[in-house]
């Protein structure tokens, strides 16, 4: 038999049947190189099993309850910041828009009025429908998108959204300069 | 799976922080043991342990119940320890530089003789489980101190059985091979305890 098989017995670590381990024992008194490679496996492996299993200290489920702790207000301080930062985009772009409403038109106060109020109510119009849209989205991505993307894929459609109502409204401001 | 363990999953499924901790107390040793046999120190076995279990709080949605916890448990240890190796590189250190106080005593009030000599057959251990790879390494820890067959090592590891079995082949190799060449440098000084586990397995 090849040198090789008896090897490929040593290492493996299915039991032989007994004709195998007696033709194993007949080897390893002739071939020095595989006597030290079964006595280098039986030693580990008692080495192994006779090694102290290592414990964690005391008081080890203690101090995960304060880890976790701090990991949630780290996850909930991460959302209010995203949260914030949405508000504040928001809020600036609709300051843009009332600013930009006053700046381009030579109206009347009770007109800039009517026209803010229009404008918020399309505002809130424009926040519902898309709270229709995205809020299943928001509650199916939850479960599967880590945090990080979510942020970022708000960012980016919050960018997009900036994008898309400045383009409206140069859109409008050139049709009536066109129509004045 | 024990009735109660399966309410402190419910339980903790439903946000209970405190119900989690009792299956944390439950599992922390074999979760330990994993990470330090993967990390080589009591101070990045800590920390991965702990990793471990948050990670498994934060992924208990996704947890299947027909699966058994611990065989979930030590699989997300084992991964995580692997990415740690990987990305930090984490040098396996001497037990002799470590700070002991992160480790329980392992028999209460061992004699001195016997507290070094088990700190020399963890050094040991160590030393001979630096040389694998870090997904070997995993295998041969979750086979050897877990029990695990090829399948459930396969399982936790994303990886096909008969990959799992050439890894263990090429592992024990290793192994054999890192323990002659120890034997063979005399000067080491754990050698006297390489030479003691040679005296006390039996000789063919």
């Amino acid at each position: 038999m090849k040198h090789l098989q008896f090897e490929d017995w040593i290492l493996q670590d299915t039991e032989l049947n007994q004709e195998h381990q007696r033709e194993l024992q007949t080897h390893l008194k002739q071939c020095s190189q595989c006597l030290g490679l079964y006595q280098a496996t039986t030693q580990i492996n008692h080495l192994f099993k006779s090694a102290p299993i290592p414990e964690p200290v005391s008081d080890f489920s203690q101090r995960w309850l304060l880890r976790i702790e701090k990991t949630e207000q780290r996850k909930n301080r991460l959302i209010l910041a995203i949260t914030l930062a949405v508000i504040s985009l928001a809020t600036f772009l609709v300051l843009v828009g009332v600013g930009y409403r006053i700046n381009s038109g030579a109206l009347g106060f009770s007109q800039i009025l009517l026209e803010m109020v229009t404008m918020i109510a399309n505002w809130i119009v424009f926040f519902n429908q898309l709270n229709n849209i995205v809020a299943p989205l928001f509650r199916v991505s939850l479960k599967l998108i880590s945090p990080v993307w979510l942020s970022t894929i708000g960012i980016s459609i919050s960018g997009i959204t900036a994008a898309w109502i400045y383009a409206l409204s140069r859109t409008r401001s050139l049709q009536k300069e066109l129509q004045s | 799976m024990s009735n109660s363990e399966a309410q402190w999953i419910a339980e903790a499924q439903a946000g209970d922080k405190d119900a989690f901790a009792k299956l944390v107390e439950k599992y922390q040793r074999p979760v330990f043991s994993v990470c330090y046999r993967m990390l080589g120190t009591a101070t990045a076995a800590e920390d991965a342990a702990q990793e471990a279990f948050i990670r498994a709080y934060l992924a208990l949605d996704r947890y299947d119940p027909n699966r058994s916890f611990a065989t979930w448990l030590l699989s997300i240890a084992s991964n995580y320890s692997i990415d740690q190796l990987r990305k930090k590189k984490v040098t396996i250190l001497s037990m002799d530089n470590e700070n002991y106080s992160w480790l329980a005593p392992p028999d209460p009030g061992p004699s001195p003789e016997k507290a070094a000599l088990e700190k020399e057959k963890q050094a040991l251990v160590q030393e001979i489980l630096s040389d694998l790879p870090e997904t070997d390494r995993a295998a041969i820890i979750l086979q050897f101190w877990h029990d695990y067959s090829y399948d459930e090592i396969a399982e936790s590891l994303n990886l096909s059985t008969s990959a799992v079995k050439s890894r263990l082949f090429r592992a024990r190799r290793i192994m054999a091979e890192k323990w002659q060449e120890m034997q063979m440098i005399s000067a080491k000084p754990q050698s006297s305890t390489a030479k003691r586990i040679t005296h006390e397995t039996s000789p063919i």
